[in-house]
């Protein structure tokens, strides 16, 4: 089994909570904070957490609007976000292949 | 065991992709049509003076036109937005939708080869069912659409409880012509639904 594959996975994207968040990105065009806490059971400050840490990464932009006059927080993948995601899930997609032909 | 753990990984990403990708489709332009169609539908009937048989025919042809609407509109967004047409949540909008409507469609082809046609009054109850059973496959719809699908599904359980309350008091309120009860029914609240999406998308857009 070739170690190298997973020394190249993504560190941002690799974490349990963040994964999840830029999987529900990755297949929408852009998710409210409600939607994306409410979709993956975290706590406010978990997922603000994360977020940031995306952010801070390049991977997801924060988008503050207000819809009948509440504030409303959309999060979506940026260009960048979306080419590492692909890299993460085709590096996924290696291990299981490269396991299987040993297997 | 690392296969499974990369394996449990992408699978865990293709469900939470599965389950981000809600129907995005505007629904605003398809409950307008569908509402206008019914309202006129109920006033081209109420002039027609239909039994049984001709009412649930009627209404059959009004149902195809409008599933025929709405597919071509939903076309028209897809092709706009360069999507394709039958994506995966409009393939679970359209499973969510079947049970109920195969079943009312079931019904209406029941009542047109089975039972007498020239009952008028029975016109009722079968709109109690068409109620009930479009309000079904508009709460399971709900599911995948983002605003309000539910509770316009609960809108159509009630008015067919409603309906059904008023027959089984024998109400003066169900002197109503059946097919203006349909265009009150199926028309006005797919226009109200339709206004109402509008106005907030616009809100929306706006902010």
């Amino acid at each position: 089994m070739n170690p190298e594959a997973f020394l190249q996975l993504d560190r941002v994207i690799h974490e349990k909570g963040r994964l999840a968040i830029m999987s529900m990105l990755a297949a929408s065009p852009e998710l409210s904070f409600t939607e994306l806490r409410d979709a993956l059971s975290m706590t406010d400050g978990n997922l603000t957490t994360h977020i940031r840490t995306l952010q801070e990464a390049g991977y997801v932009t924060v988008a503050k609007s207000y819809q009948n006059k509440r504030p409303l927080t959309t999060v979506s993948l940026t260009t960048q976000g979306r080419k590492a995601f692909t890299a993460y899930v085709d590096l996924l997609e290696q291990i299981v292949q490269q396991t299987k032909k040993i297997k | 065991m690392e296969t499974d753990w990369a394996a449990e990984h992408l699978q865990t990403i293709r469900t939470l992709m599965e389950r981000s990708a809600v129907y995005r489709r505007a629904l605003a332009p398809i409950m307008v049509w569908t509402g206008l169609l019914g309202i006129i539908f109920g006033i081209v009937g109420w002039n027609l003076d239909l039994r049984l048989g001709g009412f649930v025919e009627f209404w059959s042809v009004a149902a195809m036109v409008a599933i025929i609407g709405s597919f071509l509109l939903v076309r028209r967004q897809a092709l706009r937005d360069s999507e394709p047409f039958w994506s995966p949540p409009t393939r679970r909008i359209a499973q969510a939708l079947l049970p109920p409507l195969f079943i009312g469609g079931f019904i209406n082809a029941m009542i047109a080869y089975f039972v007498a046609k020239e009952d008028k009054s029975s016109c009722l109850l079968v709109i109690i069912l068409w109620l009930w059973l479009y309000g079904c496959a508009a709460f399971s719809a709900g599911f995948f659409v983002p605003r309000g699908m539910k509770l316009f599904g609960w809108v159509f359980i009630f008015a067919g409880c409603a309906v059904a309350l008023l027959l089984a008091s024998d109400s003066s309120l169900l002197k109503i012509p059946p097919c203006l009860l349909m265009a009150s029914t199926f028309g006005i609240l797919h226009l109200a639904y339709g206004i109402y999406l509008y106005v907030t998308e616009k809100r929306k857009n706006a902010a």
